[in-house]
């Protein structure tokens, strides 16, 4: 890691000094929002609705926590979040990697329309796809079900898998591949063996925006699903909202423990980046 | 070599399954679009077919705001590249290149991205209320009463006022995604660079830009298709409002196929916001070939 | 050029590669059509036992709204009392239920039994056919149960369609304590709320809070106001477009909108203003008072609510001159449960919302979170709180009470009606302006 720091082995002069100020300024302002949504999560609605918006809580409300939890049926919504979201990971990384390989590093006609039709993907507007996906997935017989979930989220994903991917894959060199033909690799030992470790940072980054999508998801989970056994934990939030009164606490506490395991996902994996990274740099 | 990548059962099985998939999900979805936009439909009965009477009151019409709508995604769009992307940029090669604390702030930096809509929204109405924000209480502690405003609730300032929490919100995303690609320089190019005598800022700008230059045009098309397809925190903040002045397509479409049911014409909005955001796409691809 | 050019086929190819793949997909799906009824095949065997299973959807989910208590008491009662027609539920809160009821509707995947808004909200629905009509199953005495007036917005050319829950009617919400502490007179009449509005601001009370961010808060304000200045009925005539909006009383009303507003009567973020905001800001004593329907008494009796005891609920002053008298109300019953046409229990999930409704309605009266649509029977008068007293009092002497606009006219006019109010608000429009817009919504329905 050392040698990272070379272009600012000048030290600390004044421009560092400088640099460092802004970039804590900048770090709080990105930290702020955390810290006022577990106070929030603390308070009654009379603090969150302008008695005492920014500072700490008159009383712990500790019982939104409990509220939230008995509530967003935390355990079974989380279960089912988890799973949705991790098969949705790994089916839109796979997915995308093998198509964004074909396109990229492979030889055939229709390559570049493939790309430019699944880029389109990235374009279209959720909300105006949802009665036209709700028809074919009850055509599909998969309404209520995790498929219901799974498959448009990754399909979603993937445009934006297979555009990062493809920006890694046009910088390997030919060589690479060349060589491990000659070794006798088939296609499939390129990809997986020469290929997949050389873009794995991308991996990494197509999980995290892939895991946010997903995780974060409402209109389709609340649309698709009808069964509580398999709803995801973003509806199970949106519940506690009534027509015509809401107490927000409670939805703070709800907020508080679907953020926490994204913020612990993001930094076990941009650790992964990192590693992945030295690791590249070692072959490479 | 080239039987090998030009393996068709390689091929298909590479990309068939993705294919097959899109189409159903995404591809039917749209071309379904593009027939209700030729409809007079309110999304639950029978529609009648009106050819492109849809496109024409979105183009010429134009009752309910649409034209101010799309200025106001074209606005973001400029916002976004020429202000969030240089500081996510600046932001990306300084973490790159080491710096103490590095992990920290990259960290730190990408947590407006995690946190949901909800949150980020109901934490920007706190700090824009004119009665108990913080920004007006800070404009106030600082002698500026003339400052305070109802940011989001005045429309020569709303829309402004709208787009900063997007904009903030999605700088650590293209920090993330430009990072990445820096991290990825080799050292030994920055070595053969500093021996040659570029470092800092030189270096950034010799080296690492040109060789990230994939990414940041990854960012740019990103970055544009956001802003053109841009709903969930303008709807918290203002619902499209006061009097249409944050208005963007998207919120239309939604207002228009969920609160109007007039769903032929917020197809066309649907279509529209599609055909805008392939012609800026094509547009920047070819800029970025001919560089 | 050329670089464009091939762009251009390779778009074309683009789109001739998604109709093939959109063809093949379709075929797809259409050659397996037998899969969705295996489910219903499931549901046959279960009538062939004798015991059916009923989906219910709804948007009562959050704990602490009455209708969910109310809810989820009746429909135990009703599960226990009927082990052979059970009701699986599933709610959601409104915003995403409107997506989701339209989006099933659309597709016809609606439930067996399914809540929505009568009048404008559920009338596509009725006219796509996928409601079933429920007088067949009223001749039973049920229709001598419900309130007068209770089934206006629940019937569509003459036949019934759903059954209301409750009543809603708006008052305007006064917060005694601080109108006291001013000597300030609880107005009942327009000059004199004018007089507590210039009263409070003098002292620098924020006199009325109102959310306009949602525009229907503000809307009400101008509906009543149309509603005393043109009368209950010249308003319903209006609205069912036998008489114009381009007249006099309906420019009064507007002219009074912005009267109230050049007196700065309400709160000064109004246009940032939605209507979580707004509740709070009330119940938290921030301002003299508020125009709302009655689900606000849930919001000001609440333990955190710190005005609670201190609020009293009255009509709407008169407007001077106007056609329309105090005992005009604003509201009506909305809140209905509905059969889906494709059920295939018609008599279960009929009498299932018969007694849904009834019951609820006598839960929501006793628990204040709204008033009867059904005549109240085996309600405990005592356990009845003062703001809800105060309405049904108010309601006895109603001689007409008008639905809320925005669910009266329909998605668009709605939209469009709402969006005018709001400009009215902002002080650019003039009420001539504002009346002949209005007329032209009457207009485009011819």
């Amino acid at each position: 890691m050392r040698r990272n720091y070379i272009s600012l082995k000048g030290g600390w002069d004044i421009k560092m000094i400088g640099l460092n100020i802004v970039l804590v300024i900048g770090m709080l302002t990105c930290l702020y929002p955390l810290i006022w949504l577990v106070l929030f999560s603390l308070k009654d609605n009379n603090e969150i609705f302008g008695g005492n918006i920014a500072g700490l809580p008159t009383q712990f409300l500790w019982e939104n926590y409990k509220e939230a939890l008995i509530q967003a049926k935390v355990g079974v919504y989380f279960t089912n979040s988890v799973f949705v979201t991790a098969i949705t990971i790994a089916a839109t990384c796979f997915l995308s990697l093998t198509s964004s390989y074909a396109i990229i590093r492979m030889r055939w006609k229709l390559s570049k329309v493939t790309l430019n039709l699944l880029l389109l993907g990235l374009m279209v507007p959720q909300h105006a796809a949802l009665l036209p996906l709700f028809i074919i997935l009850k055509k599909l017989s998969i309404l209520d079900s995790y498929w219901a979930l799974i498959i448009p989220y990754t399909l979603f994903a993937i445009p934006m898998g297979v555009f990062i991917f493809s920006g890694f894959m046009k910088g390997i060199p030919r060589e690479l591949e060349e060589a491990a033909c000659i070794d006798g690799c088939n296609i499939y030992q390129i990809l997986f063996q020469i290929v997949l470790p050389l873009v794995a940072p991308a991996l990494a980054t197509i999980a995290i925006f892939t895991y946010l999508s997903s995780w974060n998801e409402l209109m389709f989970a609340v649309t698709f699903i009808n069964s509580s056994s398999l709803k995801t934990i973003t509806v199970g939030i949106q519940t506690m909202v009534g027509q015509y009164s809401t107490s927000w606490g409670p939805i703070g506490a709800g907020l508080v423990v679907t953020t926490l395991p994204t913020i612990l996902i993001y930094t076990f994996l941009s650790g992964q980046v990192q590693k992945s990274l030295i690791v590249g740099a070692v072959k490479g | 070599m080239d039987k090998v990548l030009g393996d068709r059962r390689a091929i298909a099985l590479f990309v068939l399954p993705t294919l097959i998939l899109f189409a159903a999900i995404i591809a039917v979805p749209i071309l379904l679009s593009g027939y209700y936009s030729l409809l007079d439909w309110d999304g639950i009965g029978e529609g009648t077919f009106v050819g492109l009477q849809n496109y024409a009151n979105l183009l010429f019409q134009n009752t309910d705001g649409f034209g101010k709508s799309v200025v106001n995604s074209i606005i973001l769009l400029l916002l976004s590249v020429f202000v969030q992307l240089p500081i996510a940029l600046a932001l990306a090669l300084i973490l790159a290149r080491g710096i103490k604390g590095e992990v920290l702030y990259r960290t730190v930096y990408f947590i407006p991205v995690i946190m949901s809509t909800v949150v980020i929204g109901q934490l920007w109405l706190k700090i824009y209320n004119a009665d108990y924000g913080l920004l007006n209480a800070m404009l106030g502690s600082i002698g500026l009463d003339s400052w305070k405003s109802d940011w989001l609730g005045d429309t020569s300032k709303a829309l402004l006022a709208a787009f900063v929490p997007i904009l903030w919100q999605y700088t650590g995303y293209h920090m993330l995604l430009m990072y990445a690609s820096a991290k990825s320089v080799s050292e030994e190019i920055y070595e053969a660079a500093r021996i040659d005598g570029a470092t800092g800022i030189t270096s950034a700008l010799k080296i690492t830009i040109p060789l990230i230059k994939p990414m940041i045009e990854v960012c740019i098309i990103f970055a544009v298709i956001g802003s053109l397809k841009i709903f969930d925190l303008i709807y918290v903040l203002t619902r499209g409002g006061p009097l249409h002045a944050t208005e963007v397509p998207s919120t239309l479409m939604y207002k228009s196929i969920f609160d109007q049911y007039q769903y032929g014409y917020g197809s066309s909005i649907a279509i529209f916001i599609i055909a805008e955001c392939i012609i800026f796409t094509l547009i920047l691809q070819r800029a970025f070939k001919s560089e | 050029m050329k670089g464009f050019s091939i762009k251009a086929i390779s778009l074309t190819i683009i789109a001739g590669v998604m109709l093939s793949l959109a063809a093949c997909g379709s075929s797809n799906s259409g050659s397996t059509p037998a899969s969705p009824d295996s489910s219903a095949g499931s549901s046959d065997l279960k009538a062939s036992t004798k015991k059916v299973t009923l989906k219910m959807w709804h948007q009562w989910a959050s704990p602490n709204d009455g209708n969910t208590k109310a809810l989820r008491e009746v429909l135990d009662e009703w599960n226990r009392n009927n082990p052979d027609i059970q009701i699986v539920d599933d709610g959601i809160d409104g915003e995403s239920y409107k997506t989701k009821i339209k989006t099933a509707i659309a597709a016809n995947e609606a439930p067996d039994i399914f809540y929505a808004w009568g009048a404008g909200f559920a009338k596509p629905f009725v006219e796509a056919n996928a409601v079933l009509p429920l007088d067949d199953y009223l001749k039973d005495g049920t229709s001598e149960k419900l309130l007068p007036g209770s089934l206006t917005n629940v019937t569509y050319d003459g036949k019934v369609y759903g059954l209301p829950t409750s009543l809603s009617v708006a008052s305007l919400y006064i917060n005694k304590e601080i109108f006291d502490q001013n000597n300030v007179k609880i107005p009942t009449t327009f000059s004199e709320l004018l007089d507590a509005v210039k009263a409070f601001r003098e002292k620098n009370i924020t006199p009325i809070v109102v959310g306009q961010k949602d525009l229907w808060p503000g809307m009400y304000w101008y509906d009543i106001l149309a509603i005393r200045t043109a009368g209950a009925q010249g308003a319903l005539d209006a609205l069912n477009n036998q008489a114009s909006f381009d007249t006099q009383p309906f420019k009064d009303a507007a002219a009074k909108l912005q009267e109230l507003v050049a007196a700065k009567a309400f709160n000064d973020s109004k246009f940032s203003t939605g209507y979580n905001e707004m509740v709070s800001d009330f119940t938290q004593g921030k301002a003299a008072m508020v125009y709302q329907g009655n689900w606000l008494g849930g919001s000001v009796e609440d333990d955190q609510s710190l005005v609670k005891g201190k609020v009293i609920a009255i009509p709407f002053p008169a407007v001077e001159g106007g056609k329309g008298t105090a005992d005009e109300f604003f509201g009506g019953a909305i809140d209905a449960l509905w059969v889906s046409a494709n059920t295939k229990y018609k008599e279960e999930a009929a009498k299932a919302v018969k007694y849904l409704t009834e019951q609820m309605s006598n839960k929501l009266y006793e628990s204040g979170a709204g008033l009867p649509s059904w005549q109240v029977s085996g309600v405990d008068e005592s356990k009845i709180s003062d703001l809800t007293k105060q309405t049904v009092e108010m309601l006895k002497s109603a001689t007409h009470t008008v639905m809320w606009w925005d669910i009266f006219l329909e998605g668009k006019d709605a939209d469009r009606h709402k969006n005018l109010v709001a400009q009215l608000f902002d002080g650019k429009m003039t009420p001539d302006e504002y009346a002949a817009q209005m007329q032209k919504i009457n207009e485009a329905k011819k």
